[in-house]
């Protein structure tokens, strides 16, 4: 990503962090564009709020440095950094009604009463609480509560807006409401948003760019899309889509045009580029790429069905050998547990990794 | 008979049971003994007429003589002052000290821990050990005192006039901080650590923390420790039998005190109870106190 550096808003350099000998944050770079969403995601101890506190001065680095509006803020106390952060408990003050909530902020600048009143009403009709001013946090749902803690945020107007998964308190239909609401909310106020989340559904639907991390280090970044057609290695590969990627290890065959799965029949799937016969490799296929047919057909590879999962719109289909293939079905077919199914898979959609490194072969 | 037992496996037997056992124990060892010290405070009771249980009625006679008494108003005034000094203090330095263990640093609890050693002591030891460190020929406070230079010549701390009380504040608030400290500290750790992490981002200093997020999340919790706090003082006898009794000439006289003197050494059980009556009325009103900072929880 080659971007003008007067755009950035938010830059990390070499970032390392220590818990004693743990490794939590491994040389971190990250260069975030002006107005840019930015998603940190990952598995659950990878690191991806340990970065976000480093970047609110909630925790400090060991090393590197980060930017914050073309500052340096190590050594910046929170207070002074001018970012607004959404914690996954809300921190809503539970002594203070969502008015004084809101405008905590302001408050604490010496802000004069009227004003703050203003700029309360203001941000409620934003946030729809225009009715809820003056009750308790503990009067609230879920939902208000949420509602009230981006109001704190947008009320500061700082230079960046920091969420810390603030939606994985909230039941799965709120979830993809707000999820569109802290969206468009984005659009509208044309901020900067760093926003952590295991979720990478979250990630996917809501950022421009996104950051995948494992164990203290990012693995890879680049717009949600790019991250799901080309993974770098195994571990983004099976985190971005739903259900996970089939990984089946494999060998590539003579013609070099090709690649024989170790799996049931030791099937054959022509690929998209040209590779050194007799290399192994680790075949990546996503289980919605995989296309059904007559196990008879020219170009169809036959497995038999162990379970069958129907949700309705899709089916979800395992197969009986092992490494276990999922296959996503559209809802209209009708497979049974048993039956001998023939798939496909279309040569583009043939993901291929090296068994050592785990690192993306295919190009491009 | 297999009904009863049925009501008190299954049904609400069990609960009306457990109620009805602690409200027994506590009408027969708190309710009647209260109502009888009332009872008696309207009666002569003497020496000679203690062994009866219905005594002559006295009317406001004790009442009245208690408040004419001439040490009524030194004890009223001694008694406020070692009040509120002592609960100032000891919650002040508990809470000074209940925010020192707060922060994390190596050993926090386990020090927090070594100040409640103090309160597990008896007051008549802590008293005794008061004594010692207060004594005018050879204790320690004087002699540090003198070697830093603040005074010239020993302080006869238990009997000086004008030092008789505060010896008894001084050891009253060392003997009380900790019970304050613990207190608070349960206050403070039940704080959220990401209301100071929001209030950090929104701008708060250290002090701005303090006043806008720690001291509104502790209103109940610091009502209910200077309640109990006044309760506590307001009970304090073991420090004054053991440093002063009361002395010299009535100069630490306080009123839970000369109850005790009244009733027990000059045996005028009447008055004794008049004093004890008039405490359990300011008790009660703290406890009404107590009882409404502890019903306002702000917590979410």
């Amino acid at each position: 990503m080659n971007i003008d550096d007067s755009t950035i808003q938010i830059g990390f350099t070499d970032v390392n962090k220590f818990y004693g000998a743990y490794h939590a944050l491994n040389s971190i770079n990250l260069s975030i564009p002006k107005g840019q969403f930015v998603a940190l995601v990952g598995p659950s101890g990878c690191g991806k709020s340990t970065l976000l506190r480093t970047l609110a001065g909630l925790e400090e680095i060991s090393s590197g440095t980060i930017n914050v509006g073309g500052r340096t803020v190590n050594d910046i106390p929170p207070r002074k950094r001018d970012l607004a952060m959404v914690f996954q408990s809300y921190a809503l003050y539970p002594h203070m009604n969502v008015r004084e909530n809101l405008t905590y902020a302001l408050r604490l600048k010496g802000v004069s009463k009227e004003i703050r009143a203003n700029k309360a009403d203001e941000v409620a009709a934003i946030i729809g609480l225009e009715d809820l001013l003056d009750r308790k946090p503990r009067e609230l749902s879920g939902g208000q509560r949420q509602r009230v803690a981006m109001g704190r945020a947008i009320v500061r107007e700082p230079q960046a807006f920091l969420f810390d998964e603030p939606l994985s308190n909230l039941d799965a239909s709120l979830r993809v409401r707000m999820r569109k609401e802290i969206r468009a909310l984005h659009e509208r106020i044309g901020s900067t948003s760093v926003y952590v989340t295991h979720d990478q559904v979250e990630a996917m639907t809501m950022a421009d760019h996104v950051v995948v991390m494992r164990a203290g280090k990012i693995e890879q970044q680049g717009v949600p899309l790019d991250l799901y057609k080309n993974p770098a290695n195994c571990f983004v590969a099976g985190f971005i889509g739903s259900p996970a990627m089939n990984f089946i290890p494999g060998v590539i065959d003579e013609s070099g045009e090709s690649v024989t799965l170790d799996f049931e029949e030791s099937p054959s799937l022509p690929i998209a580029q040209s590779m050194q016969p007799g290399r192994p490799v680790v075949v990546g296929l996503r289980p919605e790429h995989v296309e059904l047919g007559d196990a008879q057909s020219c170009g169809y590879a036959a497995i038999s069905i162990s379970s069958v999962e129907e949700t309705g719109s899709t089916t979800y289909l395992f197969s009986s050998a092992t490494p276990e293939l999922v296959i996503v079905a559209d809802g209209s077919q009708q497979v049974r547990s048993g039956d001998v199914i023939g798939v496909k898979i279309a040569p583009t959609n043939v993901h291929l990794f090296d068994p050592e490194t785990e690192v993306s072969l295919s190009n491009g | 008979m297999k009904a009863c037992a049925k009501w008190i496996r299954d049904g609400i037997g069990f609960d009306a049971l457990l109620i009805a056992m602690a409200l027994t124990y506590l009408l027969a060892f708190a309710g009647l003994p209260l109502l009888y010290n009332i009872i008696i405070s309207f009666q002569v009771v003497d020496m000679f007429s203690l062994n009866q249980l219905f005594h002559e009625f006295a009317g406001w006679d004790n009442y009245i003589e208690v408040f004419h008494d001439p040490a009524a108003a030194e004890v009223l005034w001694n008694t406020t002052l070692f009040t509120i000094v002592s609960v100032f203090f000891q919650f002040t330095l508990g809470f000074a000290l209940a925010l020192f263990f707060n922060q994390k640093f190596p050993g926090a609890t386990w020090f927090r821990g070594l100040f409640l050693a103090g309160w597990v002591m008896p007051g008549l030891v802590v008293g005794v050990l008061w004594n010692w460190l207060l004594s005018g020929d050879f204790g320690v406070i004087n002699w540090t005192l003198e070697t830093l230079g603040i005074i010239g010549e020993p302080i006869f701390w238990r009997s000086d006039v004008d030092y008789s009380l505060i010896s008894v504040i001084l050891a009253n608030i060392w003997y009380g901080v900790p019970f304050n400290m613990i207190l608070l500290s349960v206050g403070l750790a039940g704080i959220p650590e990401d209301l100071y992490e929001a209030a950090a981002l929104d701008g708060a200093t250290a002090l701005q923390k303090f006043t806008t997020i720690t001291l509104p999340m502790m209103r109940s919790t610091i009502g209910a420790v200077i309640a109990l706090g006044i309760i506590f003082t307001l009970q304090q006898f073991d420090l004054f039998a053991a440093i002063t009794s009361g002395g010299p000439a009535g100069s630490s006289l306080v009123a839970q005190y000369w109850s005790w003197e009244l009733s027990f050494r000059q045996f005028e059980f009447g008055r004794g109870a008049v004093i004890a009556v008039l405490m359990i009325v300011v008790v009660l009103g703290v406890t009404v106190f107590y009882v409404r900072s502890t019903r306002q929880e702000t917590r979410l």
